[in-house]
């Protein structure tokens, strides 16, 4: 249909070409090139545009991202540059029922984990009972001993949390990663939907697209609610590592969005246990923090020594109860790339149900056998370790050099439980905008969670794309961009559809 | 109520665009002088190097060289576009507290004088490039002045541009009047390139009509009640910027820079005018001058680097 009247977009989605990939699973393109429903409406909006109106459009949203500020800075050589993280004009979209199971997944999946983080900084029952490895857990270097027996208000250890979920071949999500400590990326969901709207104002009205502007309000409750049961009108900071960390856009927008001080640990004084920021007319309690601040950085005393981005003796206060950190300190432990095989256990094990959105299969080097299997089939896997995060420290095996996978076999050998495999997935794509032609990139899905007093999941998400041709890393320090996710309401697909 | 760190950048961010703008005017004023051959040519280049603290003529040889440093060089924290960079430099460091407009317009300001074409734009039209800036920089304190709130941290902003102020006015006139042992400047043109230099020649011209003289400046950018860019004036805006944040100040200390401020608004409400003198008004200009730098330290002192001691909680 559509695919004849679009000469330049033909080219991205011919049969042929379709045909030489056929595992990926395209989220506007359904077998043959017939359109998918929620995409109608964009697919023939975007048919009226020439690509030097694509193009113009395109400038003008990079040009709005510029101006905002909405940039991060690339050291290198004599001087730095201001750079904006690449953004695509077509937002990706997904209908209602698709997102209704996402929901319920990830919520079920949140509860969980922050019940598995209450447990192991606890009765660690879950250990006696075998159902995760012990010293898997115990072991792994995100563990905080100093956790262990501090109570957090409604077992809300990961108060933010953003999934990388991805969609795989057969149009099923999954969940790669769960992001615990300190997950970014909110702030470009936010600012990408401004973009979109200015871009495609009449689709974005039509479409019926879900609102996602409240979640500073939502983030702030969720704040709040962390203190509710001692403090009835709570002093909230936003915790910064300063200007110079690539996430600073997004902080400072946060705080200023909820309308709280953004502080630096220079801002901040323990005294007598209880935390204060310098301000001009002296030093005033804070109540709660949402640091955005790893964990071994926000107190020198009691984590990392060289650290100058925290404040000192942070960690008694928590202890002491006179101050909510967010996320809670230890909540990496949940997050850690070998614990993540056990979430499918962990569910089951709390909850008494299935996982709603299903684990990528997960080799774990630390046992023998698998360790073989990874081993002999390296050229098909990708190998992630541990620690690492960023897409730092990963093999993707079918895209490296036999000599880069001999090296690796190395590193795993020397260190087995650093390691884990995973098949190698063909994340779905999405038609972006690459030099004025639209052609198919691969994407995954970042939403947002929630949880405090209760879980709230924001109808939107941060869609990450691999601009590079067939790449298959969509972090931004590795060429990634993003773009705007529409989640469509329960009614809008009939409408568009027809 | 904020936080010390955010009220120091907001006095910086003031303190810099208004920096920013004087050394503009400055440079454009010396640019057009230059272009008759003239006495006053030469007393401009002169005024302009000393005003900016450099009376070797290091920085460049030719009025031209010394406008287009004086602009875009970067390698010199005092140079137009260094002042923007530290300006939004800081605005970055308290983002969540200036209001969107306004940070676009300071954003914006910046991309076009560190941008690529920065230089060509200079070359092209010296005055074009400089108006430009002067006028963008007017657009960022009026987009404070309608979307920031009129509290706290807009009075620290404003604190920035006032004490900026009074002590380029200040160092204007020091370089002018202030030594006795010289000649004084007396000639009509250079008195006139003085008034524009401070953006007060059509205000002085509506009060004193177009009789230029060295005492009636001194006494017009000194003394002027209501020429915004008199030090009198100047002063008056920083003690009620003072006295207002003081509503939220408990602690005793910030009598400090209020008083200070105080005393030097009334030594130029009540100045004595044969003070002027232009021979004895060398002395007055130091002691303005004086009481500034005494007034900025005491406004770090009060209420951003204060002994922790002094404020712990009982």
């Amino acid at each position: 249909m559509a695919t004849a009247q679009r000469p330049d977009e033909a080219a991205a989605f011919s049969p042929e070409e379709l045909a030489q990939a056929p595992v990926a699973y395209d989220e506007m393109l359904a077998a043959l090139g017939d359109v998918r429903p929620h995409y109608a409406a964009l697919d023939r909006r975007i048919a009226t545009l020439a690509s030097a109106e694509m193009s113009e459009r395109q400038r003008t949203l990079e040009r709005f991202f510029l101006l905002q500020g909405i940039t991060f800075t690339v050291y290198g050589g004599e001087s730095s540059t201001e750079r904006i993280i690449p953004t695509d004009l077509l937002p990706r979209i997904i209908p209602a029922a698709e997102w209704a199971k996402i929901e319920a997944g990830l919520t079920q999946r949140l509860r969980a984990l922050n019940m598995f983080l209450s447990d192991i900084y606890g009765d660690q029952q879950i250990l006696m009972d075998g159902v995760v490895p012990r010293e898997l857990v115990l072991g792994a270097p995100s563990y905080r001993r100093e956790m262990q027996n501090l109570y957090v208000p409604h077992q809300a250890y990961a108060n933010v949390c953003g999934s990388d979920l991805i969609r795989q071949p057969d149009g099923a999500f999954a969940v790669l990663e769960d992001n615990l400590r300190v997950p970014s990326g909110v702030s470009y969901m936010l600012a990408n939907r401004e973009a979109s709207r200015r871009t495609f104002p009449g689709t974005f009205r039509a479409a019926g697209v879900r609102a996602i502007d409240r979640y500073p309000d939502l983030l702030l409750a969720t704040l709040k609610g962390m203190a509710a049961d001692w403090r009835p009108n709570p002093q909230i900071v936003v915790l910064t590592p300063g200007v110079y960390n690539s996430a600073y856009y997004e902080h400072a927008y946060l705080a200023r969005l909820m309308g709280c001080p953004l502080v630096e640990g220079r801002d901040l004084v323990v005294h007598d246990n209880m935390v204060y920021m310098r301000t001009t007319t002296g030093l005033r309690r804070i109540d709660v923090i949402y640091r955005r601040v790893d964990d071994d950085f926000i107190d020198p005393l009691t984590f990392r020594r060289d650290s100058g981005l925290g404040v000192a003796g942070l960690f008694n206060v928590y202890r002491a109860g006179n101050v909510v950190i967010c996320n809670a300190p230890g909540t990496g432990v949940a997050d850690d790339k070998a614990v993540y095989a056990y979430v499918p256990a962990i569910i089951r094990y709390y909850l008494g149900e299935d996982a709603i959105l299903p684990n990528i299969e997960t080799y774990l080097c630390r046992e023998a056998s698998q360790l073989q299997h990874v081993l002999g089939n390296l050229d098909k896997l990708v190998v992630k370790a541990v620690g690492a995060s960023g897409g730092y420290g990963m093999l993707i095996g079918p895209h490296a050099s036999q000599k880069e996978r001999e090296d690796f076999a190395d590193a795993i050998k020397a260190d087995p439980a650093n390691y884990i495999a995973q098949p190698t997935i063909q994340l779905s794509t999405a038609p972006c905008l690459i030099d004025g032609v639209i052609e198919p990139r691969h994407v995954d899905l970042r939403p947002f969670i929630l949880s405090g007093e209760k879980i709230v999941v924001t109808p939107g998400a941060l869609t990450r794309v691999a601009l590079r041709k067939g790449s298959l890393v969509v972090n931004s320090s590795q060429g990634g961009g993003s773009k705007d996710t529409w989640i469509l309401e329960d009614t809008a697909e009939e409408d568009m559809a027809s | 109520m904020m936080l010390a760190r955010v009220a120091d950048s907001l006095y910086w961010i003031g303190r810099y665009v208004e920096r920013a703008e004087h050394l503009c005017r400055l440079s454009d004023v010396m640019l057009n002088a230059t272009l008759d051959r003239t006495e006053a040519a030469s007393q401009a280049t002169r005024i302009v190097l000393a005003a900016v603290g450099d009376t070797e003529g290091a920085r460049a040889a030719s009025p031209y060289e010394l406008a287009f440093a004086l602009a875009l060089n970067r390698e010199d924290g005092g140079s137009i576009t260094s002042s923007l960079a530290l300006a939004r430099e800081n605005a970055r460091q308290v983002r969540d507290q200036i209001t969107t407009e306004t940070w676009e317009r300071l954003n914006l300001l910046y991309l076009r004088v560190t941008g690529p074409e920065a230089p060509k734009a200079f070359a092209d039209s010296p005055s074009t490039f400089l108006h430009e800036i002067i006028a963008d920089l007017h657009l960022f304190k009026g987009a404070a002045d309608a979307t920031m709130s009129h509290g706290e941290g807009w009075r620290f902003l404003l604190l920035g541009v006032y004490l900026e102020r009074a002590q380029l006015v200040g160092r204007l006139l020091e370089v002018c009047f202030g030594d006795g042992r010289r000649r004084p400047l007396d000639d009509h043109m250079a008195l006139m390139s003085v008034l524009r230099m401070s953006c007060g020649l059509e205000p002085y011209l509506r009060r004193f009509t177009a009789d230029i003289q060295p005492r009636k400046i001194l006494e017009f950018l000194l003394l002027d009640e209501e020429f915004p860019r008199s030090i009198r004036f100047a002063t008056a805006r920083i003690e009620e910027h003072l006295s207002a944040t003081a509503r939220y100040v408990d602690a005793a200390g910030h009598a400090g820079p209020e008083r200070l401020a105080g005393r030097l608004r009334a030594r130029l409400q009540y100045a004595d005018m044969d003070e002027l003198d232009v021979a004895g008004a060398g002395a007055l200009i130091s002691t303005v001058l004086d009481d500034c730098a005494a007034l900025h330290q005491a406004i770090y002192d009060t209420f951003v680097a204060y002994s922790l001691e002094m404020r712990l909680p009982a």
